[in-house]
């Protein structure tokens, strides 16, 4: 699903992001990646999303060689990609329902499909009665849903957010990490950058500790502070 | 790319000029203004083109003949127009006998002691020919010159030479033009590519998320380049108007004076004829320029 082999990104100002990193994510994971600032957390998501490209090795998302692609194919990478940020990033001169339609369009879904599966996206984030809501009239946590109704809403392959919860009061967060746990027990891949450690502590899931660009642990229900 | 796409697509680029009100209309004033300056070099140029084929049509070669030609050797050059007439090459032509130009010539100096020495026996004989084709011009000079009986010395006159000239002086006017024009399109191109920079730049946000989501980078290109032609048509539609508007105006005023100066061959043509090239033109410059303009913005600033 989601493989590092020996992946090298050297920024063009010199700043290491990450060092021969190799790492292996299996369909259906529910991975944590954490890390203090600067650790490469991020660097680890853009090359997902190949919004960054490896200087050094091989990076593989969903069948796509992301080290070694055409530009033409990205878009097809980022629609086997849901992607949640820790700003949200939603239209605000479009309700939560167009948002999430938004997305749809883009990918050129018919207009039935975008009627049947709106509605139902914005269900799953129990978001059903806002859909009429502009963005400023919801609250951080709805606002966050919305972001991952959009995110699900042409049923990604692999879920990727980046501090979800940045943003969000420390019961809001829960919510939505609940919510991340559903979705992966759907089927999809869930990979969440974080650096709040009650969170990762509590949902006993795979973390992927990163320092300094380089991996310092990879442990199977760890919590933030395993040093194995 | 699906048609309910496509109407998406043109939606949003529909809503970009209404957004960007300020902008959109500083950009189609800049199409407005080149386009109505085209227009009017344009209209200029078919004007002098019309009036000066009028005029060559209206040229008449003069054929003078040799004082003492034979009447033999007149007849052979009445023959010769008559069989020309015959063909179609001349569409008419007139004759002055001696005695004609010799009473021209006299109620012209008005005092008969000027004419002392010139009777008619000194007076010519002459044609004037008017050609279907002016461009036939030469040849039918040189077929007649051959005759014995015209005088080949400053014989034959056609002001032909003076009408080219003068075409040669309107081509000159048509580079100068051209090269205006260019200037003036780089600056509508580079008016419109602004505009179209501001509404990236508005809409960076809505960019990056169509980015992640995964869409298309003609999706994301489109709505964009609809702005730009959408405001390049508006521009030539309302330059149209305004062009069609003045000029008529002129027209009315203009002809009046050459009514007045009695200049009754030069007049200045109607809008009507030339309208729908007109309005042809004007699209397709409003649309090339709205075009270029959107396009250099979205290269330089999408960067997808």
């Amino acid at each position: 699903m989601i493989r590092f082999v020996d992946a090298t990104k050297v920024y063009s100002n010199g700043v290491i992001g990450l060092r021969n990193l190799t790492v292996r994510i299996e369909k259906g994971e529910f991975v944590f990646i954490i890390g203090a600032s600067g650790s490469g957390k991020s660097t680890f998501l853009k090359l997902i999303m190949h919004e960054e490209v490896p200087t050094e090795g091989e990076v593989y998302v969903n069948g796509y060689s992301v080290h070694d692609m055409v530009q033409s194919e990205v878009p097809y990478l980022r629609r086997s990609l849901g992607v949640v940020f820790q700003d949200f990033r939603l239209l605000p001169n479009r309700t939560a329902y167009d948002n999430v339609a938004f997305a749809m369009q883009i990918v050129e879904a018919t207009a039935r499909e975008i009627r049947r599966q709106v509605p139902l996206a914005l269900g799953l984030v129990g978001l059903s009665k806002k859909a009429r809501a502009y963005p400023d009239q919801l609250s951080g946590g709805e606002q966050q849903r919305i972001v991952l109704a959009r995110a699900l809403v042409n049923n990604p392959a692999v879920l990727i957010a980046d501090e979800p919860t940045g943003n969000l009061d420390p019961k809001t967060s829960i919510e939505i990490m609940n919510l991340l746990e559903e979705i992966n027990q759907r089927g999809t891949t869930v990979v969440v950058a974080t650096h709040e450690k009650s969170i990762v502590d509590t949902m006993k899931k795979r973390v992927i500790t990163l320092e300094r660009g380089e991996l310092k642990s990879d442990v199977q229900k760890g919590s933030y502070f395993d040093e194995n | 790319m699906k048609i309910r796409t496509m109407k998406l697509l043109i939606k949003e680029g529909t809503n970009n000029v209404i957004k960007n009100k300020l902008m959109s209309f500083a950009s189609i004033m800049t199409v407005v203004a080149t386009l109505f300056f085209l227009g009017i070099i344009l209209l200029i140029a078919i004007n002098i083109t019309s009036n000066i084929e009028a005029m060559k049509r209206d040229l008449e070669i003069t054929v003078f003949l040799n004082v003492n030609a034979t009447n033999y050797q007149r007849e052979e050059v009445v023959s010769f127009i008559e069989a020309k007439k015959e063909a179609g090459v001349i569409t008419e032509y007139r004759n002055e006998t001696k005695e004609q130009m010799y009473q021209n010539i006299k109620e012209s100096l008005n005092d008969d002691s000027l004419l002392e020495g010139f009777s008619v026996d000194n007076a010519a004989e002459s044609f004037y020919i008017k050609l279907a084709d002016p461009n036939n011009s030469d040849e039918i000079i040189t077929e007649i010159s051959r005759f014995e009986g015209v005088n080949n010395n400053n014989g034959i006159g056609y002001g032909k030479e003076e009408l080219d000239k003068l075409e040669g002086i309107l081509k000159v006017f048509n580079y100068i033009v051209m090269a205006v024009l260019v200037v003036l399109m780089i600056v509508s191109i580079f008016l419109i590519s602004n505009t179209i920079r501001l509404t990236v730049f508005a809409r960076r946000h809505q960019i990056e998320i169509m980015k992640y989501v995964g869409a298309l980078d003609s999706f994301i290109r489109w709505p964009f380049i609809v702005e730009g032609l959408l405001i390049g048509f508006i521009g030539a539609a309302l330059s149209f108007f305004i062009t069609s508007q003045a000029y008529q105006w002129l027209q009315g005023v203009i002809n009046a004076i050459l009514a007045n100066l009695k200049l009754s061959t030069l007049r200045i043509m109607e809008f009507g004829p030339v309208a729908f090239r007109i309005f042809i033109i004007y699209s397709i410059f409003g649309i090339v320029i709205g075009g270029i303009g959107s396009l250099l913005s979205v290269r330089k600033h999408l960067n997808v």
